[in-house]
C-alpha cells in the first residue's frame, strides 16, 4: 500500500524516463566492461608474446657470447638492452648481472628466480617504483645462469586507461541518450491521455460537446470513442432528464391557460358578486399568478438545463435598458442610478431575458431585501453592467454562492411576509447572465444590505 | 395581480375574429376570453376547416396555431397573404424558435406565444383591429423617388402602379415617410407600429421590413430607400 503510494506520487513520466535511463546505463556499462576485458587482455597478451619472443633472442645472444672466452659481460648487457624498453639482468652461477643500477637481483621476485632456475621460462608482472612491469626470465643450463628482461608496462597502462575513459563516457553518453528517448517517448504515449484528461475536465465542468479525435492509432481510437460514447450517454441522459421537466411544465401550461381565461372572465365580472365570492377570486386568483410564475420559471429553467435556448442578440444600450427594465419590474418607482459614462454603454444581449434578470432581481429586493434602495449602471474595464441594492439583512458570507442554487431558502426564509417566491427567480438570474456569457454574485452593499452585481461584456 | 386582470372592455367591439387551433382546451379559453370583450369568434380545427369558414364569412383577424395537422400554420399564413391583408396573429410555442421568423416571413402581423395569458392576447387582437381600421393621416403623397405613399387612400404607388400593402407593412412605411431622412430605432417602431414598449421583438421590425423591401424596393438585396442603421433601425431615404 505505501509501496503503491509512493509510485503514484511520482509521475509515470518520471517512471518511464527513470527506466530508460537504467536500462540504457546497464546495457552500456556491461558493453563498456566487455569491450574493455577483451581488449585489455588482448593487448596485455600481445606485449607478453612480444616481450618473451624478445627475451628468447636476446637470451640466445647472450648464451653464445658467454660460449666465448672471457666475455665482457657489462658490455654484454649493454648491447643487447635494444629494441624496446627493458632492463636485462644476468645470473651467472651466483653472481648477479645488472645493466642498470635500478634493476638487479632484488628487482625479481622469488618465485620467478626459482621456477627459472627449476630450468623453466617464465614470466610474471612486477611493480618498480609504483610503475607496472613485466619479468621474462630464460634458463641458460649451459653456463649455469639464467637470463631476464624486465619491460616497463607504462605505455600499455597509459593505452587501456584511455579506453576505460573512454568506456566509460561512452556509458554516460548512452544513458543519458536512454533518458532522453524514455522522456520523449513518454511523452508521445503519454499526449494522447493528457488530451482524454483535457476532455474529461472540460466535460466534468458542463461541456458536454467535447468529443476526441477517433483517427490514428487504432488502440487509441478505441479509447477516444468509449470516451466519445460515454459523453455522448451522458449528455441523452441529461437532455432526456431536462426534458422531461420541460414537458412537465409544458403540460402544466395548458390547464393553467385555461384556469386563467375562465378566471380572466370571471374578473371582468366581479363587480356583480357578492363579497365572499369576490374574496374567493382574489385568493384563486393571486394562487393561480403564483402557479404561473411557477410554471413559467420552471419551463424556463428546464429549456436551459436541456441546451434548446437561443439567444435573440441586439446591441442594447445599457442606461435605457435599465430604466426600461425597472419600469416594468415589480417596484417601477425604484431610483436608477448611472456611473458616469456607464449609460451608454452597449451589450448584446438577449432583451427578453436581460429584462428577466432585472425584474427578478428588484422582485428578490423587495421580498427578502425590505425593498429596492437604488439600482446602479455602472462601467468596469471591458465589463458593463448593473448592481440592484437593497437595504435588508444582507446575504450571510457562506449563502452567497448558494442563494443561486434552485429552491434555496437562506435564513431569511422565516422572515418572509409572503410565500409568493418562486424559489428559482436567482437561479434564473445566474442562468440568462451566463447564456449571456457574464457574471453574478452578491456583496455586502456599504451602509448594510445586499448588493446583486450584474457583469457582462461589452460589445467591441 | 388581481388588479391586473380586471381589463376593461375596450372597443373596438363586434369584430370578427377566426381562431385556428387543434388544441380544444385553448381554443375554447380564447373564445371565451374574446367574446367576453365583445367580439364575434368562429372556431376552426384545422387550417382546411379555417379556409373554408373564411370562405364563408371573412374574418377582422385570423389567430393561426403554426402547428396544426394537415396544412400547417405556416402555409395557411401564405394561402391566406396571396389573397388578402387580413390581419393575422399567430401562436407559437416558443419565442426564441425559427418558428417565430418562418411565421412573419409567411405572413403573419404579430406573434403570441402559448398559452398565452389572456390579457397580452386580447391587447395583441386589439392593437390589430385598431391598425387595420383606424386610416392614418399623414402628409399627403410625399414621393421617395419611384415611391408614392398616398397614406389618405392608404395605398401605395410604385412606378406609378399600385402595390398591394398589408396594413402593418403600410403602417410601418407611413412612419418611415413621415420622417424622411431620420433614424428610427427599432423600438420606435415597435411602438408606433405594434404598439409594444421597449421590450417589444425587434425580429417583427426586421422581417416586416425585410418584406416591404421585396414589394418597394427595385433591388430588395441592396435597398436604395428603406436604409438599415446597423444595430439601431432604420430610416427613409428620398
Amino acid at each position: 500500500m505505501k509501496a503503491a503510494g509512493r509510485s503514484r506520487r511520482i509521475s509515470l513520466r518520471t517512471r518511464v524516463t527513470v527506466a530508460f535511463a537504467v536500462g540504457a546505463l546497464i546495457l552500456s556499462a556491461g558493453l563498456a566492461t566487455l569491450t574493455y576485458g577483451l581488449a585489455r587482455s588482448y593487448l596485455v597478451r600481445q606485449r607478453e608474446t612480444s616481450g618473451l619472443r624478445q627475451t628468447y633472442a636476446n637470451a640466445r645472444l647472450v648464451r653464445s657470447v658467454l660460449a666465448s672466452a672471457n666475455p665482457d659481460i657489462p658490455q654484454l648487457l649493454s648491447s643487447v638492452r635494444l629494441p624496446s624498453r627493458s632492463t636485462p639482468v644476468l645470473r651467472l652461477g651466483e653472481t648477479w648481472f645488472g645493466a642498470s643500477v635500478a634493476v638487479g637481483r632484488e628487482t625479481l621476485p622469488p618465485a620467478l628466480r626459482e621456477t627459472v632456475a627449476g630450468g623453466v621460462a617464465a614470466r610474471q608482472r612486477i611493480e618498480l617504483g609504483g610503475r607496472p612491469q613485466l619479468a621474462v626470465g630464460i634458463p641458460l643450463p649451459a653456463v649455469d645462469g639464467a637470463y631476464f628482461e624486465v619491460f616497463q608496462l607504462v605505455e600499455l597502462d597509459r593505452t587501456l586507461s584511455i579506453l576505460l575513459n573512454s568506456s566509460i563516457a561512452a556509458a554516460l553518453v548512452t544513458t543519458v541518450a536512454g533518458a532522453t528517448i524514455g522522456w520523449w517517448a513518454s511523452r508521445r504515449v503519454l499526449s494522447p491521455l493528457a488530451a482524454v484528461s483535457s476532455a474529461a475536465a472540460a466535460v466534468a465542468s458542463g461541456r458536454f460537446d467535447v468529443r476526441l479525435e477517433e483517427s490514428g492509432d487504432p488502440e487509441l481510437s478505441r479509447m477516444a470513442a468509449s470516451f466519445n460514447q460515454m459523453t455522448e450517454a451522458l449528455l441523452t441522459r441529461i437532455r432526456r432528464d431536462a426534458r422531461f421537466a420541460s414537458d412537465v411544465s409544458h403540460e402544466l401550461r395548458s390547464p393553467l391557460t385555461t384556469l386563467a381565461a375562465a378566471l380572466d372572465v370571471m374578473d371582468s365580472r366581479r363587480d356583480e358578486m357578492p363579497g365572499r365570492a369576490r374574496t374567493g377570486l382574489d385568493l384563486l386568483s393571486a394562487e393561480i399568478g403564483r402557479f404561473e410564475r411557477l410554471v413559467e420559471n420552471l419551463l424556463e429553467i428546464s429549456r436551459i438545463d436541456a441546451g434548446v435556448e437561443e439567444l435573440v442578440l441586439d446591441d442594447v444600450v445599457l442606461g435605457q435598458f435599465v430604466v426600461e427594465a425597472v419600469r416594468t419590474s415589480a417596484d417601477p418607482a425604484a431610483p436608477v442610478e448611472h456611473e458616469p459614462g456607464a449609460g451608454e454603454t452597449v451589450v448584446r444581449a438577449d432583451k427578453r431575458r436581460l429584462e428577466r434578470v432585472v425584474a427578478n432581481l428588484v422582485d428578490n429586493g423587495r421580498r427578502h431585501g425590505g425593498g429596492v434602495v437604488r439600482v446602479v449602471v455602472e462601467r468596469d474595464g471591458p465589463w458593463a453592467g448593473f448592481a440592484v441594492e437593497d437595504a435588508g439583512p444582507g446575504v450571510a458570507d457562506d449563502a452567497r454562492d448558494r442563494v443561486f442554487d434552485r429552491f434555496f431558502r437562506g435564513r431569511a426564509a422565516g422572515m418572509r411576509g409572503d410565500g409568493e417566491g418562486s424559489g428559482l427567480g436567482l437561479s434564473l438570474v445566474h442562468e440568462h447572465v451566463g447564456l449571456h456569457e457574464g457574471q453574478v454574485w452578491v456583496e455586502d452593499r456599504p451602509g448594510g444590505g445586499a448588493r446583486f452585481v450584474v457583469r457582462l461584456p461589452v460589445a467591441p | 395581480m388581481p388588479a391586473g386582470r380586471r381589463s376593461a372592455i375596450i372597443p373596438p367591439v363586434g369584430a370578427h375574429i377566426l381562431i385556428v387551433e387543434d388544441d380544444e382546451r385553448i381554443r375554447l379559453s380564447l373564445q371565451l376570453v374574446l367574446e367576453d370583450e365583445g367580439n364575434v369568434v368562429d372556431l376552426a380545427e384545422s387550417a382546411e376547416q379555417g379556409l373554408d369558414v373564411l370562405a364563408r364569412r371573412p374574418a377582422d383577424v385570423v389567430l393561426v396555431d403554426l402547428m396544426l395537422p394537415g396544412m400547417d400554420g405556416f402555409e395557411l399564413c401564405r394561402r391566406l397573404r396571396a389573397s388578402s391583408d387580413v390581419p393575422i396573429l399567430i401562436l407559437t410555442a416558443r419565442s426564441d424558435s425559427h418558428d417565430v421568423v418562418a411565421g412573419l416571413e409567411a405572413g403573419a402581423d404579430d406573434y403570441v406565444v402559448k398559452p398565452a395569458v389572456p390579457k397580452e392576447l386580447s391587447a395583441r387582437v386589439r392593437a390589430l383591429l385598431r391598425r387595420a381600421t383606424r386610416p392614418d393621416h399623414g402628409p399627403s403623397g410625399p414621393v421617395f423617388g419611384d415611391i408614392e405613399v398616398l397614406p389618405d387612400a392608404g395605398t401605395v404607388k410604385v412606378g406609378g402602379r399600385d402595390v398591394a400593402l398589408t396594413k402593418t407593412e403600410f403602417k410601418l412605411l407611413c412612419e418611415l415617410a413621415q420622417n424622411p431622412g431620420r433614424l428610427l430605432t427599432r423600438e420606435a417602431l415597435l411602438d408606433r407600429v405594434w404598439g409594444y414598449g421597449y421590450f417589444g421583438d425587434g425580429r417583427l421590425v426586421d422581417v416586416h421590413i425585410r418584406r416591404l423591401r421585396t414589394k418597394v424596393e427595385g433591388d430588395p438585396t441592396n435597398p436604395r430607400h428603406i436604409v438599415t442603421v446597423r444595430g439601431l433601425g432604420y430610416k427613409l431615404e428620398p
